[in-house]
């Protein structure tokens, strides 16, 4: 009985699990810089949702120097991210979600 | 001027005259609205530029805050306000971040600077997208006093020039007449002197004839001294009506009650040979005890101007109806009668009906003009080829 609570439990935890989530949150937690900052990084340069979007998937699936938005500071620390697993409607879906909830839109007083 | 135009120009040529006025005045006022439009909006353009400077240190003052609140975005996420100006910030799509403004949805983000209604906008783009803004928005209310100074200078500027091109436009209206003008003048001169030089030999042959018919002569010589006698007369009345048109804004009118039975037997009597010679049936209906308040010579010209012409206009063996009772005259012929068309005009001065009669046209000119001075409505109404009947009423 355990046995099917816990493989219901999991199979749902599966189901509900974000490609965000289980992806980029995961590895940026062992970062000393948070998520948000590379966000926001991003609208300073890019500004609307379709570049800013844009320019990360172009940056995940191809990460060089150039494209990366790192200061030099913190490439020389932390180098370039290797190229990402994801497929690209996976990568779409982590972006999208990126978006959602650090956009700026809705959120000014 | 504008009196001896009364007395030179026809109506149709002074309606040509208000028309081209009209015309040029239209033409100056729209060409005044074009340099009026184009002042306004350079003195505005003007005004933005000056403004410039001002709104652009506001905007960089409130990107400056924007920046602040995108570093702390975790911490504050208050939009930043100015009493100074209202603000709005717009990503690189145009959609709108945050907005101040009344009118968000009307603002033209691919201008710098410019203005709607009284309140002016001005856009800068920020080095750096702080919470994706690209464009920053400024609006401040306009304080006016460039507009004041503006309405000014286009009343007094304008209306000097109105008025400048409205005078050259008088000016060349004139210099544009001045040939019609000088033929006018000259015909009328020639009428005055004509009529001048009439009277003695107008005179003369009446005299004569006159007393040629106290003397013994044989039927055959009466009959043609009767002749000459009509056409004496004809050439004495053409000689008194140009006499009544050259100077008929120097006659005074010397108003006496007139019985107009007795005048109207009187002018009749003295067409008697003109009627006679048209074998034309005279049949009167005249009451008694009718008098009119006027200049005996005007009624005198008026009724003999309307008699004369029911006999010239009429046929041999015709006849002449005249009916007067207490406040209506009529005169009615048996002639060829006027076309409908042409009943309208007929008052006007040198205006005929019938080309094929002899005369200049002048006779109802004259009967107008001494109508509209007593208030005497007149009518006419007409048949061809069978009546015409003037009626005057008071």
């Amino acid at each position: 009985m355990v046995k099917i609570v816990v493989l219901i439990l999991s199979l749902f935890i599966h189901l509900h699990a974000s490609v965000y989530q289980d992806n980029c949150v995961q590895c940026h937690q062992k970062l000393p810089v948070k998520i948000d900052k590379f966000f926001y990084r991003y609208l300073l340069k890019y500004s609307s949702a379709i570049e800013t979007k844009y320019a990360m998937k172009l940056y995940l699936l191809n990460p060089t120097k150039e494209t990366s938005i790192l200061n030099k500071a913190l490439l020389n620390r932390f180098g370039v991210k290797q190229k990402t697993t994801l497929s690209e409607q996976q990568l779409d879906e982590a972006i999208d979600e990126y978006w959602d909830i650090y956009k700026v839109f809705g959120k000014l007083k | 001027m504008l009196k001896s135009w009364d007395i030179n120009l026809r109506q149709s040529e002074k309606k040509t005259l208000v028309s081209f006025f009209i015309l040029y005045a239209f033409f100056t006022i729209v060409l005044l609205l074009f340099f009026a439009i184009y002042y306004y909006n350079t003195q505005k353009d003007l005004m933005l530029q000056s403004k410039r400077l001002g709104l652009s240190t506001l905007a960089s003052e409130q990107i400056e805050r924007l920046k602040e609140v995108h570093v702390n975005f975790d911490k504050t996420k208050r939009y930043p306000r100015d009493t100074r100006f209202k603000s709005a910030i717009y990503d690189s799509t145009y959609h709108k971040i945050f907005s101040l403004l009344d009118h968000d949805a009307d603002v033209d983000l691919n201008q710098d600077i410019y203005m709607r209604g009284n309140k002016i906008f001005f856009i800068k783009e920020p080095e750096y997208y702080y919470l994706g803004a690209k464009y920053v928005v400024i609006e401040v209310k306009d304080s006016g006093i460039w507009k004041q100074t503006v309405y000014k200078n286009l009343v007094i500027y304008g209306g000097v020039f109105l008025f400048m091109m409205l005078a050259m436009g008088y000016f060349l209206m004139h210099l544009i007449l001045k040939p019609m003008k000088e033929a006018i003048s000259l015909l009328d001169r020639f009428i005055k002197d004509t009529t001048h030089e009439l009277n003695t030999p107008v005179g003369t042959i009446l005299s004569n004839i006159e007393l040629s018919e106290n003397t013994h002569l044989d039927e055959k010589l009466k009959k043609r001294l009767a002749r000459i006698k009509i056409a004496a007369r004809t050439i004495s009345n053409l000689h008194q009506d140009l006499i009544f048109l050259t100077l008929e804004n120097k006659i005074i009118s010397k108003n006496e009650s007139i019985d107009m039975k007795a005048l109207i037997l009187e002018r009749l009597e003295y067409v008697s040979l003109f009627l006679k010679s048209k074998k034309i049936q005279t049949k009167t209906r005249l009451q008694e005890q009718v008098f009119l308040e006027a200049d005996r010579n005007k009624i005198v010209k008026l009724i003999d101007n309307l008699i004369s012409n029911a006999i010239k206009y009429n046929k041999i063996n015709g006849s002449l109806e005249v009916i007067l009772s207490a406040h209506h005259l009529s005169i009615k012929n048996s002639g060829r009668g006027i076309a409908k068309e042409k009943l309208s005009q007929i008052f006007n001065r040198y205006e005929r009906a019938d080309k094929s009669v002899g005369g200049f046209g002048i006779g109802l000119s004259i009967v107008s003009k001494i109508a509209e001075e007593y208030h005497l409505k007149i009518t006419i109404d007409s048949k061809v080829n069978e009546y015409t009947e003037v009626q005057l009423s008071w």
